[in-house]
C-alpha cells in the first residue's frame, strides 16, 4: 500500500472545460490524496507534454478522454504505448463512449482501465472516488523517478 | 437410314448403289422399322423404259447390242430381233461411234448429249457405263439445232445471274422455282426441302396463278421412298413427259451378260414406279420433272415441276435445268452457312442484349422476368420456365406450375455430367406424366445452370401441328376416289404427315442449343457478378454500418456532453447555493435536471435502438424460466409495489439471444406494471405450443411456432392506438403520467423480436387489460 502522503502527478487529457470543472470539483471534494494535476486540452497538447520530460516530470498516471479535437485520444494512446519510455505509465480512459469497439480497441492498445462519464453527478462522483482510491491508494505505481 | 458401305470404295456413286442394293435386296430383313414396302421396291431395275425414247445396251469392247427396248421399231425403224447381237455400227456411222467412245472416255456429263442421226432421224443421245455394259439412250429431236457452248451459255446466263443475286436461302429457292418455270414452262414449280426425318416441306413455289398454292405444305417421309431418294443423288434430273404412259419392256428382260435385270440407276428413260405415276394421276399431274438439290453430297431437296397436260422437254432445256439445279446446290451451302451466321449473330445480339440489361437488375430472376421474350426467341420456343431454389416463374405457354418441379427432378436424373443440356421433341413419350400437355409441351429443352442451387431454365415447344404454316387450307380436290390407295392428294399427304408429327414438336436446332449453352456461361457470369456486387454491397453496408455506429456514438457523445454539463451544473447550483434559493428556484433547477435526464434517456434509447438492427445476435438455447426469474427479481427490487405474477407453467427453453430476450421481458413486464391503475395488479406470463388451441391468437401473428405472452389487467390500449405503441418515441400518455418513459421501450421490443425472425402482436380491451403475444422465429 502506498503512503497516502506520497505525491503523485496525474495528467488529465480533457477538452471539455465543463467536464474538467466537474472532475476538479470532485478531486477537491475528496482531498485525501496529494495529487498534482496537469491538464492538456487535446491530443497534440498531451503528446507534446509527455514527449518533453525536461520541462516537467512524467505523470504517474494519465486520465484520457477519447473524443478529442484534432489528435484523437485513441491516437494518443497508441503513441504512448509504442514509446518505450512512456508505455509503463498506466493510462485510464474516461469517456462518454460506451461503444464496445472503443472499449475493445483501448484494452487491445494496452489501457489500464476504461471508465464511463456517468450522466448522474452522484454516480460520476462514486466512479471518481473508486478511481482515486484504486490508483492512488490500493495500487503500486511504477515510480517515475 | 444409314447402311454400312464397303470402305474400300469412296466413290459416292458406288456407295449410293450399295445403299440402294441393301434397301431393295429381298433377302435382307430391314433393320429399320420405318422401311415400308415402297422403300423396298427395286425401282432401279424395272427392265422397262418410258416410251419417249429408246434404250440400247452393248458390250464395251466390241459394241455388240445386248438389250434393246421393245419400241425400237417405232423409233429406229428396226425391230429388236433385227438388232440384238448385232454391232452398234449397224445403227450408227463410224464418226458417231467415235463420239460415243469419246464421250465414255471423258467425263460424260460434259459431252452428253450426243447429236446423232439414226435412220434419217435426228436423235439426241446420252451414254453411260454400268459395271458390265454401255447404256445408250436416244430421244428424237423435233427441231434439231446444233447446240454449241455459246448457245448453252446464253440460256443459262440470265438464270445464273438471278440466282447469284439472291441474298437468302428463301430468295434463292424462290428464284430457282421462278427460273425453272421460265425455262420449262411447267404449270407449277416447287422447291422441297427434306428435314432430318426425311419429311418434306414446300419452301418455294412458282405457279400458274389460277392454281391453288402448295407452299407451306408438308409431306410425310413415306411420300418419297428411301431408295428413290438415293437414286436422286445419282441421277439428278428425272423427267416424266406423260405420267399415263405405258412402260416399254427391254428385250430380253434380263441382261445376257449378267443374267440379271439391268441396273438402270443412271438411265434417263427408266420407267418409274407405278406407285409414283398413281400419285401423280391422283393429283391430276400429267407431266413431272424433278431436279435434285444436293448439299454436302446429301440430298437436301428437290425442284419439283408439275404440268397438267403432257409435256416433253428437250435435251438442251433439261441440261439447262440440271445446270440450274447444280448452281442452286452450290449456292445452298453458302446460303445455309450465311443463314446460320445471320441467325447466330442475331441470337448473339439477343444474348448480349440480355446480359447487358441484366446488370440493371438485382437478381437473375428479375433479369429473366424482364426479358422472357428474348430468351424464348433465343431457343425458338413458345414457353419458358425459370427456376431458382424454390422459386418458379413461367412465361408464355408452359405446362401447369405444379408439374414443373417433378419434371426438373426427372431432367436432372437424365443429365450425366458433364452434360448440361437435355432436349427432346417428344416429351410425352419419354416423360408420360406430361403426355396430356403435348399441345404446349411436346418439345423440352432444359438447361442446368446450378444443380446445387436448383437453378434451371426450361424451354417448351408446342406440338408441330400447332405451329405449322398451313400454307393456306388446301381444298379437298374434287372427283378423286380414295379407294384406299396410299397416296391421294397433297391435302391427304399433308394430313398423313400431320399424323406422323402428333405428339412431336419441331426439332431443337443446333444453333438454339449452342445459343442456350452460351447463355448459360453468360448467366453464370451474371450470377458471379451479382455475388461480387453483393459482396461489395455487403462491404459497403458494413462500412456504412460501422460509420453509422461511429456516428451514433459520436452524436450521442456530442449531445450528451453539454447535457451532462447542464445537469451537473444544476446539481452543483443546488448543492452550493440551495440555501440561497427559494422553493420555486430550487424547483426550477430540479426541473432542469429532470428534463436533461429525460433528454439523456432519449439519446441513450435512440443509440440503443440504432444498434439493435446491426449487432449480431448471440443465439443459444436459453432457459426462459431462468430469464424470467432474473427479470422479476430485478423488477421487484426497483419497483417494490405489490404485483401478483402469475406463471401457469414454467417457461420452456428456446434458441434465442439471452440478453435481448431479457430486455424484451423486462420491458413488457415493467410496462404491464406501469400502465396499470387497478388496486390489485396481476401479470401473467405464459406460452402456447403449436399443438394447443391457438384460436385466441391475433391473426396478424400468423405462425405455427410456440407463442409467448405477457398478459395484464392494466389500462388497456384503444384499438386505434394499437399500431402506435410500437412507433419510436410515440407516447400515448403525458410524460408525467404512468411514470413516463422514453417511448422507445416497445419499439426496441418489436425490433428484438423481429431480429429473431419473429413477430409481436397485441390484444387489448381498454380498461380491462392487454396481452402481448410474440414468437421468436425458428
Amino acid at each position: 500500500m502506498d503512503d497516502p502522503t506520497l505525491s503523485h502527478t496525474l495528467l488529465v487529457v480533457e477538452d471539455s472545460d465543463e467536464d474538467y470543472e466537474i472532475f476538479s470539483r470532485i478531486i477537491r471534494e475528496v482531498d485525501r490524496f496529494d495529487l498534482s494535476i496537469a491538464r492538456c486540452v487535446d491530443g497534440e497538447d498531451a503528446l507534446d507534454y509527455l514527449m518533453s520530460p525536461e520541462d516537467h516530470p512524467l505523470p504517474d498516471l494519465v486520465l484520457l478522454d477519447l473524443n478529442l479535437p484534432g489528435t484523437d485520444g485513441r491516437e494518443v494512446l497508441a503513441e504512448l504505448k509504442q514509446d518505450d519510455r512512456l508505455k509503463v505509465i498506466p493510462v485510464v480512459v474516461l469517456t462518454t463512449s460506451s461503444n464496445p469497439e472503443d472499449v475493445y480497441t483501448c484494452y487491445y492498445a494496452g489501457v489500464s482501465g476504461y471508465l464511463l462519464k456517468s450522466f448522474n453527478p452522484n454516480q460520476f462522483r462514486a466512479t471518481m472516488h473508486q478511481f482515486l482510491e484504486f490508483w492512488f491508494q490500493a495500487t503500486v505505481l511504477p515510480s517515475s523517478n | 437410314m444409314t447402311s454400312s458401305v464397303s470402305p474400300e470404295s469412296s466413290d459416292p456413286n458406288t456407295q449410293v448403289r450399295a445403299e440402294i442394293a441393301i434397301l431393295t435386296d429381298p433377302d435382307l430383313v430391314p433393320s429399320d422399322v420405318s422401311l415400308t414396302n415402297c422403300d423396298r421396291e427395286p425401282i432401279h431395275i424395272p427392265s422397262a423404259i418410258q416410251p419417249h425414247g429408246v434404250l440400247i445396251t452393248c458390250t464395251e469392247d466390241d459394241f455388240v447390242i445386248q438389250q434393246i427396248s421393245q419400241n425400237a421399231l417405232q423409233l429406229l425403224g428396226q425391230p429388236p430381233a433385227a438388232l440384238l447381237g448385232q454391232p452398234l455400227s449397224k445403227l450408227l456411222p463410224p464418226n458417231q461411234l467415235d463420239q460415243i467412245r469419246g464421250c465414255l472416255a471423258a467425263d460424260f456429263e460434259q459431252v452428253n448429249p450426243l447429236q446423232l442421226r439414226v435412220n434419217g432421224r435426228d436423235m439426241g443421245g446420252v451414254a453411260h457405263r454400268t459395271e458390265t455394259v454401255i447404256v445408250l439412250e436416244l430421244e428424237p429431236l423435233d427441231n434439231p439445232q446444233p447446240i454449241d457452248f455459246f448457245d448453252f451459255y446464253r440460256w443459262v446466263k440470265a438464270p445464273i445471274n438471278h440466282l447469284q443475286q439472291a441474298q437468302t436461302l428463301t430468295e434463292l429457292c424462290q428464284t430457282a422455282a421462278a427460273e425453272v418455270r421460265q425455262i420449262t414452262g411447267f404449270d407449277r414449280v416447287m422447291v422441297y426441302r427434306f428435314d432430318s426425318d426425311g419429311a418434306g416441306d414446300v419452301i418455294a413455289e412458282d405457279r400458274r396463278s389460277d392454281l391453288e398454292p402448295f407452299l407451306g405444305l408438308h409431306y410425310p417421309a413415306t411420300d418419297i421412298p428411301k431408295q428413290a431418294k438415293q437414286l436422286y443423288r445419282l441421277n439428278r434430273l428425272r423427267l416424266i413427259p406423260d405420267a399415263t404412259y405405258e412402260p416399254i419392256p427391254l428385250e430380253p428382260l434380263h441382261s445376257p451378260v449378267t443374267q440379271a435385270p439391268l441396273d438402270m440407276s443412271l438411265s434417263v428413260l427408266r420407267s418409274v414406279s407405278p406407285m409414283h405415276t398413281e400419285y401423280l394421276n391422283n393429283m391430276g399431274v400429267r407431266a413431272s420433272l424433278s431436279i435434285s438439290l444436293l448439299c454436302n453430297q446429301q440430298l437436301w431437296g428437290l425442284i419439283a415441276c408439275h404440268h397438267y397436260v403432257p409435256k416433253p422437254l428437250s435435251y438442251p432445256l433439261r441440261t439447262v435445268c440440271e445446270f440450274v439445279g447444280q448452281a442452286v446446290s452450290m449456292e445452298l451451302l453458302t446460303k445455309l452457312d450465311k443463314q446460320r451466321l445471320v441467325e447466330r449473330v442475331r441470337l448473339q445480339s439477343i444474348q448480349a442484349n440480355f446480359v447487358q440489361s441484366s446488370s440493371r437488375y438485382q437478381s437473375l430472376l428479375a433479369a429473366i422476368s424482364h426479358h422472357p421474350i428474348d430468351l424464348m426467341v433465343l431457343a425458338d420456343a413458345s414457353g419458358l420456365v425459370f427456376c431458382e431454389g424454390e422459386q418458379l416463374i413461367a412465361f408464355g405457354q408452359t405446362p401447369p406450375e405444379p408439374t414443373i418441379a417433378p419434371l426438373i427432378h426427372w431432367v436432372s436424373q437424365q443429365l450425366t455430367p458433364p452434360a448440361l443440356l437435355y432436349s427432346t421433341d417428344q416429351l410425352g413419350k419419354v416423360y408420360p406424366a406430361l403426355a396430356d400437355h403435348q399441345v404446349v409441351a411436346s418439345g423440352l429443352l432444359a438447361l442446368q445452370i446450378s444443380p446445387a442451387q436448383n437453378i434451371h431454365l426450361l424451354w417448351f415447344k408446342p406440338e408441330v401441328v400447332q405451329t405449322v404454316n398451313w400454307g393456306g387450307e388446301p381444298k379437298q380436290q374434287q372427283g378423286v376416289d380414295a379407294e384406299g390407295l396410299p397416296y391421294l392428294t397433297p391435302r391427304q399427304s399433308f394430313e398423313r404427315w400431320q399424323e406422323t408429327v402428333r405428339r412431336k414438336s419441331l426439332p431443337w436446332s443446333d444453333l438454339a442449343k449452342e445459343a442456350v449453352l452460351e447463355l448459360r456461361g453468360a448467366i453464370i457470369g451474371i450470377v458471379l457478378k451479382k455475388v461480387d456486387e453483393l459482396a461489395m454491397l455487403n462491404a459497403d453496408l458494413q462500412r456504412s454500418n460501422s460509420e453509422l455506429d461511429a456516428f451514433a456514438y459520436i452524436a450521442s457523445h456530442d449531445l450528451k456532453e453539454p447535457l451532462r454539463g447542464i445537469h451537473n451544473y444544476s446539481s452543483f447550483l443546488i448543492e452550493d447555493y440551495g440555501e440561497q434559493l427559494d422553493a420555486e428556484g430550487q424547483h426550477k433547477l430540479e426541473t432542469l435536471m429532470r428534463l436533461t435526464q429525460r433528454m439523456e434517456d432519449l439519446i441513450s434509447s435512440l443509440l440503443h435502438y440504432s444498434r439493435l438492427g446491426r449487432a449480431d445476435l448471440a443465439i443459444y438455447d436459453t432457459d426462459l424460466s431462468a430469464v424470467l426469474a432474473e427479470v422479476l427479481g430485478v423488477i421487484q427490487m426497483s419497483q417494490p409495489e405489490s404485483v401478483e405474477f402469475r406463471i401457469p407453467r414454467s417457461l420452456p427453453t428456446l434458441a434465442c439471444d439471452r440478453i435481448r430476450v431479457t430486455e424484451v421481458f423486462t420491458n413488457l413486464i415493467s410496462n404491464a406494471i406501469k400502465y396499470n391503475n387497478k388496486p390489485h395488479k396481476w401479470i401473467e406470463i405464459g406460452y402456447i405450443t403449436p399443438d394447443e388451441d391457438r384460436s385466441i391468437l391475433p391473426e396478424t401473428l400468423d405462425t405455427d411456432q410456440m407463442v409467448l405472452y405477457v398478459r395484464d389487467n392494466g389500462i388497456g390500449i384503444r384499438e386505434r392506438q394499437l399500431e402506435n405503441v410500437f412507433k419510436i418515441f410515440k407516447r400515448l400518455h403525458a410524460p408525467n403520467r404512468y411514470g413516463g418513459g422514453t417511448g422507445a421501450g416497445l419499439t426496441i421490443v418489436k425490433k428484438i423480436v423481429e431480429r429473431h425472425g419473429g413477430r409481436i402482436a397485441i390484444q387489448s380491451v381498454p380498461r380491462e387489460g392487454s396481452t402481448f403475444y410474440f414468437y421468436l422465429g425458428q
